[in-house]
């Protein structure tokens, strides 16, 4: 980081280790989550959850939470005796990140470019389960932040609101409708106003 | 506590002639000195081989051929302990794992009867061992009365004459084992052959197990080395199999910090036989073993899943072979290795594929996990193929923990003390996979567990 400064609700970011950031209600979701060979799914969302929220619980709730998360995302229950991410394919890989979103439930979620390498079935399912999140009780005050460079994800997770960032800057803010403009006229009509050749989407709802 | 008779001879060890005539003196006075000739044989052939191993590493402490013996009791015997009524037989448990599925019957260790030896001494005491197997201790009567049984593997699947240790051993046998499962009886129950050391008295132990297994037969035995003392264990395990049978043999070494464990354990396969090793090196301050396979006829198959995690200044040296004598015959072997603090480790994988083995297939696979600047292991492999037409794999790798990984588990919010006990138990976890029953399969998870926690340094 150059500059500025990462808050979440108040505490720096920055200071926090990993696992801090993630015990204060952030939920990163990665593109190309690593691989833990031999920590089967079940066993890693488990203390992942007794991580972040040691006092609730038991077996028994825990393993109907995971039931029930598992049939929303249309997954395989086999899943859970697989390695975390090993031999996994991308679509396998960002289904697994919205199980974890799911079963944490944070207070942001933060999906980066959690569309790259994804068929449309993968995308639907992403699609699913970010909204059967939104919808469900532990959910509904989550805050997501979709970072996408295709506007194809957003067919898929309606926005509240869309900011188009080139060179690290916000350069256009507006709703939903900024989203169509650009998947109709492209990036070109914000990147004439910059000298940029990139542009990315960030789609939030906070 | 005892109750029965108890003969027994005591004297005190030393590697050499003298104490090799007083222990055979002590032998006859029992009526079991009835193989002095090659115990005498063997002691010659143990001062005269080389010290085993080769390239061992800067922090590699021990010269085996300066290893002291001072204050180590040599003894056998026997002690009776009175019969305890059978409890209620507890049911194989059956366990659903965390994807609900059922895991097939476990083999319920809990529940398996055996022999049980503390120091050399056979203590007596009935246990649930399946009727139709043989199982004594290796002695003078038992060497007499089976001798036709015992005749292909004692003294002839583990090669005495090419190892000082497995001379050593042949030399100055004060304990052991044998176990006979006759042609086509398959046994559920695992036998376990348990040599315990308690903290009165440190001693120099020489079991000798011999298994047999006749054609069509299957068995599970669980070797285990466990204790609070500070024993000098050297043995050796050996073990013959018939056409079509199958052995799963498992070795868990969890001996007292200052133990020194060297074992040496080879199997015969003929016709179709499959050998199982499995190897768990957790104690002991050193632990030396020798893994070995000889593939005697077509369709024979050898596996070898072992790990080993040194932690302070634990010390294991280990060799695994797989001999291809014809083909076609397999072989796959897997080992998992960790070190922390100033543990020192040493893999050497030898796989033979023979001028008569065409079709054979061997795999072999190491993986080392290094968890501190001052730990190291070292992989050797050596691959000798004399036959065409054969598949061979060698893959091996020395890492450290993957700091990708670390950080994914952290963004989960897993602190990093946690996540690196997942990764690194996760680490083990194809080798224990391999292991034969969940119960088994969760006691090695629990003991790597209490590793960890006592690894401080872990990390570091």
């Amino acid at each position: 980081m150059l500059g500025g400064s990462a808050t979440l609700d108040g505490a720096d970011l920055l200071e926090l280790a990993p696992d801090k950031r993630a015990k204060a209600g952030l939920f990163l979701s990665f593109q190309y989550p690593a691989a833990i060979p031999g920590v089967s799914v079940a066993n890693f969302i488990r203390t992942a959850r007794q991580s972040v929220r040691p006092e609730d619980l038991n077996p028994a709730k825990f393993r109907k939470l995971v039931f029930d998360k598992l049939d929303t995302l249309d997954m395989d229950p086999a899943f859970l005796g697989r390695y975390v991410n090993d031999g996994f394919s991308g679509g396998e890989k960002k289904r697994l990140e919205m199980l974890q979103m799911a079963i944490l439930a944070p207070k942001y979620a933060v999906l980066d470019e959690t569309d790259s390498g994804l068929d449309v079935d993968a995308l639907q399912s992403v699609g699913r389960s970010v909204n059967a999140l939104r919808e469900s009780d532990e959910g509904k005050d989550i805050g997501f932040l979709v970072i996408t460079h295709y506007p194809r994800i957003l067919k898929h997770i309606p926005a509240d609101v869309v900011h188009v960032m080139i060179d690290g800057r916000i350069v256009k803010s507006g709703g939903p409708e900024l989203a169509d403009e650009i998947e109709r006229d492209g990036y070109d009509g914000v990147r004439a106003s910059t000298s940029s050749a990139q542009a990315e989407v960030a789609a939030a709802r906070v | 506590m005892s109750s029965g008779t108890e003969t027994r001879g005591t004297l005190a060890f030393a590697p050499d002639a003298a104490s090799l005539d007083a222990a055979l003196a002590s032998l006859a006075e029992h009526g079991d000195a009835h193989d002095a000739a090659l115990r005498r044989e063997a002691l010659a052939r143990f001062e005269e081989l080389p010290a085993p191993g080769a390239r061992p590493s800067r922090g590699w402490k021990y010269d085996y051929a300066k290893l002291p013996y001072e204050d180590l009791a040599w003894t056998f015997g026997r002690v009776e302990l009175p019969a305890i009524p059978p409890g209620p037989a507890v049911p194989p448990r059956a366990r659903a794992d965390e994807t609900g599925d059922v895991d097939r019957p476990a083999l319920a260790t809990e529940n398996a009867g055996g022999l049980y030896h503390l120091g050399a001494t056979f203590v007596d005491a009935p246990g649930n061992v399946d009727p139709r197997v043989t199982l004594l201790p290796l002695d003078a009567t038992t060497a007499r009365d089976f001798a036709a049984q015992i005749e292909p593997a004692l003294h002839h699947v583990v090669d005495w004459r090419a190892d000082m240790f497995a001379a050593l051993a042949t030399a100055f046998r004060n304990c052991g084992a044998f176990v006979y499962v006759p042609a086509g009886v398959q046994v559920d129950l695992p036998l376990q052959l348990i040599f315990a050391n308690g903290e009165a008295r440190d001693e120099a132990v020489f079991p000798h197990v011999v298994v047999v297994l006749g054609k069509g037969a299957r068995a599970t035995v669980i070797e285990r080395h466990v204790g609070d003392g500070d024993p000098f264990v050297c043995g050796i395990a050996e073990a013959h199999l018939a056409e079509g049978a199958e052995l799963d043999y498992v070795a868990v070494q969890q001996a007292g910090e200052a133990a020194r464990v060297m074992f040496s354990r080879g199997a015969r396969c003929e016709r179709d036989a499959q050998v199982r090793w499995h190897l768990a090196e957790l104690g002991g301050a050193l632990a030396r073993t020798v893994l070995s396979a000889r593939l005697e006829a077509p369709g024979a198959r050898a596996e070898a899943s072992a790990l080993f995690f040194n932690t302070g200044t634990q010390h294991v040296d280990l060799t695994s072979g797989a001999d291809h004598i014809v083909g076609p015959t397999f072989s796959d072997t897997v080992v998992r290795s960790a070190a922390t603090g100033r543990g020192q480790g040493r893999y050497v994988g030898n796989i033979v594929i023979r001028p008569k083995a065409h079709g054979s297939d061997a795999s072999l696979r190491d993986d080392a996990l290094l968890l501190s600047k001052r730990a190291h292991i070292d992989s050797i492999p050596a691959l000798e193929i004399a036959a065409n037409d054969v598949k061979a794999f060698h893959g091996a790798t020395v890492g450290s923990l993957d700091e990708d990984a670390l950080f994914y588990a952290g963004s989960r919010g897993i602190a990093r003390a946690e996540a690196l006990r997942l990764i690194t138990l996760g680490f083990f976890e194809p080798v224990i996979a391999r292991f034969p029953g969940e119960s088994l399969r969760d006691e090695i998870r629990t003991a790597l567990d209490r590793k960890i926690d006592d690894a401080t340094e872990l990390g570091a």
